[in-house]
């Protein structure tokens, strides 16, 4: 050993502190490419003639025009294509050649020299239509008569979705007291800033290289080769930086395999991108559904049964969103001990747009809906909202009614944390005192508490995601992951978890994560799972390259390699820090050395949990987390406006892994649910969105942001990455629920419906003035 | 139909001769104009005339009593000015309401009054003012000015008294009176970036409890902005109290006359308008 290694390196953890995202530079500065920046030589511009119509035949659609129009390459209707059904049950064609369903439909498309040239080609296109009956309502649809959305579903029934436990009649007979209620909650949508966009190119041998907004790029490819009709393995995927994606990047919708289309009929690359307009009409949106449920309780507060019916309106077509009810009753059966409990879920086809996966999956509308409801039987035992809620949390170690395994249950945790830190009983008693008081403004405090699959989610018959680690001889590592990255900060904790395994900075460290033809295999970004499955993943790899470069320098020297650690790019003995050698040089001589050794490890990992069976039951996730949130209002009773003072969100995690990661997570999730309690409705009547633009579609705005405090409850989760659980939709499902509870203790009524805009509060304390 | 000119005047003079055979669209600001014509709800015409060039529309000056904005000022300007800011406050007021400061920095204010929007921010406290607008045309070859008072500048829901030859130079108002409050509501349930389900204002000296000068001025209630006549009937020269207010919240409620729409009912809008008038009164009656 030289001199200069005679220094000795301390073990300092990166785990839990702040790392930016690496991609938040080029972000904020403008450089970032994102597909719509994209220009590929002979490129070509899509466009989609979208439907005026909500229910109609189509009698013909007359081209030559546009087709004639000089810079017109293709125009395509569903009589030029394969009549090729796509979509998770099958149900949706990317053009449509007989009937519109929706006012999304897409009805013929054009591939043109410029965008200019494209929307003057789309204004030539005539269709006549022969209009057909609509039906909009989830119950109309399901009653006798009503017009078939579908022709081979002449029921309108799309999905259905049953669970029962314990003996509910029994249960109801037996209980002290039993109240039902109906809540409605509405159509909202992601607003990504960055529209859809795709781009598509073939080569010569017909495989297709897609530039795609996913964020599920493997299974993209099964799902998107059905409706070109060619093989998924013919498919590459390449993921440009994506402007959000929320779980609306989830499925594959008309206008990617009509950009491919294009380029198909074409020969040339053609770019589709969707404006503002189209984006909030023909972008997928949250899942819209009635809830009737039934509870009961006993009077020393114990909950004893809990039913619940749902009605989805599926609308025209089916993606993710009529498969919500899989994570929503999860939450109804499995959320706070109830020990008789059933669920059915019914989504039923309508003229109306239709669903797809938004943070949350069914849980941010079963939490607004359990957590109001946990607030109603507080008050009807005559118990506070705290006691209330900590008496039927869980303890760890419960399994619930569908087998979700709660080994390391912080719902009571977080439930005191929450009201300890917010003051919450003695502030709750003295707003309802207030209520009373003369005067406009009135303050209330609201909890509510949430469950969600804290270890992904296995809906599919894997739920894995591989990793390949590689170093080069500069000890500079490369991470290959399955996992996407789509802001949601992915690529930081990956990167984070390599440091502390390989003890190199963060600077040598590069993801690779955006080509189907590098990647390993992944499900996607959903479920919260990333940090969790992808970060096991590569945690493994690392500890597989670890292992391999301490053996390497064990062979070296006269100590094992238990006794070796690396820290600050050099091989050091654990125990005094003393540095050996430089990692790089090590590396080096591995390489060039007599055994030609490369580092370069694959993993595969496959989470411990179970896919639900007939019957809905198994441990779905590999862990579970809860959260309580408290939300602080003012109330202005005169306008009816709610404004937001503060959240104070007390989250399970396990592990902090990326500490300004998290933060991020949830000041943005907490914003998305602020807009649901609040002020996002997506307008629709007689199928038609009234507001499809920012200005009448009201996102909140930084002004309205309230204070937020927030608190991490860790526990080293046994079976996460370096202990994390996954939490990020947790922050977009909780707060909504906490808001309205903390507008009931403001002003006494109670809302079943949000959002809770100023018109639909100023009307319902105006009615309640008359009561 | 697709522009065929395009011309950019530096004078008022320029800019009506530009204007004389019609068939033109000013831009100013192009915050209104250009979701507009993005969206198709409003068509180029032949000749595309942007006027931000033009010095002499901008500032604000005040001169031997009466105060004149030049047309091309932004919001912007109108929120940044000291004079203002002493001196007529509710126009500040509006402008730290409207929209967003990037639009603020476009947005011009004979734009936000030529858009002819109920909803304009910067018309209610203007009709409080009893401002009057500026307009010049080109006619024999000469300039030729007229004025005309704000209130009966508009004529619809973005239709004005405004010909097409015509290009509004400036806003004008007489310095308010001494004791003159001028006060400014403005719904929402975002503070910012909001395009009013009610606006009001309401404008008063108030000397011993008793009112005089009373202005009430209501965006968004009916099909321009109005001037609430009768409301001012009711209040003018009457002691405030609490039945005055009454009957000053049922007059205002009769002589509006909204409209359900994507951003609010019929009912929500009276309803603001009765809550409103009575929070403005307090404030301007104390």
């Amino acid at each position: 050993m030289s001199a200069a290694m005679e220094k000795s390196l301390a073990k300092k953890t990166v785990i839990g502190t702040r790392v930016p995202k690496p991609d938040a530079p080029d972000k904020a500065t403008g450089r970032t490419r994102y597909i719509n920046d994209m220009v590929l030589p002979r490129m070509l511009v899509g466009k989609i003639l979208h439907t005026d119509r909500v229910h109609a035949k189509i009698i013909s659609i007359d081209t030559r025009a546009a087709k004639a129009l000089p810079g017109v390459h293709a125009v395509l209707t569903g009589d030029d294509i394969p009549e090729l059904r796509f979509g998770p049950t099958r149900d949706n064609f990317p053009l449509k050649s007989k009937k519109v369903r929706c006012i999304r439909d897409e009805v013929a498309a054009v591939a043109a020299e410029s965008e200019e040239i494209a929307d003057q080609a789309i204004a030539l296109i005539k269709v006549e239509y022969k209009d057909l009956k609509p039906v909009f309502s989830a119950s109309e649809a399901l009653s006798k008569g009503a017009p078939v959305v579908h022709e081979d579903h002449p029921d309108n029934r799309s999905l259905y979705y049953e669970f029962s436990h314990g003996d509910i009649a029994a249960a109801e007979a037996a209980s002290d007291i039993v109240v039902e209620h109906e809540f409605e909650v509405p159509y909202v949508t992601h607003c990504c800033m960055g529209p859809s966009c795709v781009l598509a190119d073939f080569d010569t041998t017909g495989k297709l290289t897609i530039y795609s907004q996913t964020q599920y790029p493997y299974n993209y490819k099964m799902d998107l080769a059905p409706a070109l009709g060619i093989h998924p393995g013919d498919i590459r995927v390449i993921q440009p930086p994506v402007g959000g994606a929320f779980g609306s990047k989830l499925d594959v919708y008309p206008f990617e395999p009509i950009c491919a289309l294009l380029a198909k009929a074409t020969r040339r690359p053609v770019k589709l991108t969707f404006s503002r307009e189209e984006e909030f009409i023909n972008s997928p949106t949250r899942q819209p559904v009635e809830f009737r449920i039934r509870s009961g309780v006993n009077k020393d507060g114990s909950l004893t049964f809990r039913s619940v019916d749902a009605l989805l309106n599926n609308g025209a077509y089916t993606s993710w969103g009529p498969t919500t009810p899989v994570i929503q009753m999860r939450t109804f059966t499995g959320h706070f001990r109830v020990p008789a409990v059933e669920y059915k879920g019914l989504a039923a086809y309508t003229n109306n747009v239709y669903a797809g996966s938004f943070r949350g999956y069914g849980n941010v509308q079963a939490t607004f809906v359990t957590a109001s409801v946990m607030d109603m039987l507080a008050e009807e035992v005559g118990m506070d909202p705290i006691a209330f809620r900590l008496k039927n949390a869980q303890k760890s170690g419960e399994v619930t009614p569908q087998g979700s395994i709660l080994d390391d249950c912080r719902l009571g945790d977080c439930i005191e944390i929450a009201a300890g830190k917010t003051d919450f009983l003695s502030k709750h008693a003295a707003n309802i005192k207030n209520r009373d008081v003369p005067g406009t403004r009135k303050y209330g405090i609201g909890i509510a508490t949430s469950i969600h699959n804290a270890g992904g989610a296995k809906i599919h018959k894997s739920d894995g995601c591989g990793t390949i680690l590689k170093l080069d001889d500069y000890a500079r590592a490369t991470l290959i992951t399955g996992a996407s990255e789509i802001g949601q900060g992915i690529d930081a904790v990956l990167s984070q978890i390599v440091m502390e395994e390989l003890g190199i900075p963060f600077a040598d460290i590069t993801i690779v994560n955006n080509d189907s033809a590098l990647g390993p295999w992944d499900v996607g970004v959903h479920a919260s799972r990333t940090t969790f499955i992808a970060g096991n993943s590569a945690l493994r790899a690392a500890r597989a390259a670890r292992k391999q470069v301490l053996d390497a320098a064990a062979k070296q020297s006269n100590v094992t390699a238990e006794q070796l650690d690396l820290r600050e790019g050099h091989v050091v003995q654990a125990d005094n820090g003393v540095a050996i050698i430089k990692l790089d040089r090590l590396l080096r001589q591995m390489h060039f050395g007599e055994d030609h050794e490369l580092v370069m490890v694959t993993d595969y990992y496959e989470p411990n949990s179970e896919p639900e069976d007939r019957n809905h039951v198994g441990n779905l996730s590999a862990s579970w987390a809860h959260g309580a949130y408290v939300a602080e209002v003012e109330v202005d009773t005169g306008t009816g406006e709610v404004k937001v003072l503060k959240i104070t969100a007390v989250q399970d995690v396990g592990r902090v892994i990326n500490r300004l990661g998290i933060e991020g997570q949830m000041e943005g999730g907490i914003s998305v649910s602020l807009g649901y309690a609040l002020s996002e409705q997506l307008q629709m009547e007689d199928g038609k969105v009234l507001n499809p633009s920012f200005r009448d579609y009201k996102v909140p705005t930084a002004p309205e942001t309230p204070e937020i405090e927030l608190h991490f409850v860790e526990s080293d989760c046994k079976e996460g990455p370096m202990g994390a659980k996954g939490i990020a939709e947790l922050p977009a499902i909780i707060p909504a629920p906490a808001i309205a509870n903390a507008v009931y203790n403001a002003i006494g009524v109670r809302f079943f419906a949000p959002p809770l805009t100023p018109e639909k509060v100023a009307r319902a304390l105006h009615q309640a003035s008359f009561q | 139909m697709n522009i065929e000119n395009y011309e950019v005047p530096v004078s008022i003079v320029e800019a009506v001769q530009s204007l004389q055979h019609g068939d033109a669209t000013i831009l100013a600001g192009g915050t209104d104009l250009t979701p507009q014509t993005t969206s198709g709800a409003k068509e180029f015409l032949r000749t595309l005339i942007n006027i931000q060039h033009i010095e002499e529309m901008r500032g604000i000056s005040v001169d031997d009593g009466r105060y004149r904005i030049g047309g091309l000022t932004t919001v912007t300007d109108i929120l940044e000015s000291a004079l203002l800011a002493a001196e007529v406050p509710v126009l500040v007021d509006a402008a730290d309401h409207f929209a967003s400061s990037q639009i603020r920095n476009a947005a011009s204010l004979a734009g936000n009054i030529c858009n002819a929007s109920p909803a304009g921010d910067m018309i209610i406290p203007l009709l409080l003012l009893d401002a009057e607008v500026e307009l010049a045309g080109w006619i024999d070859g000469t300039l030729s000015m007229r004025s005309i008072a704000l209130i009966d500048f508009f004529t619809g829901p973005g239709k004005t008294a405004m010909q097409g030859n015509e290009l509004l130079t400036s806003i004008v108002f007489a310095a308010p009176v001494e004791g003159f409050r001028a006060e400014f509501l403005k719904s929402g349930p975002r503070p910012a970036l909001e395009i009013s389900m009610v606006s009001m204002g309401v404008a008063a000296v108030q000397k011993e409890g008793v009112l005089s000068n009373v202005r009430v001025a209501i965006g968004a209630v009916a099909p321009t902005p109005i001037r609430a006549r009768a409301t001012e009937a009711v209040l003018e020269g009457q002691l405030l109290d609490e039945s005055l207010v009454d009957e000053a919240a049922a007059a205002a409620g009769r002589e509006v006359s909204p409209i359900d729409d994507v951003r609010a009912s019929a009912w929500y809008r009276s309803h603001l308008t009765g809550v409103y008038i009575r929070r403005l009164l307090n404030v301007v009656g104390n």
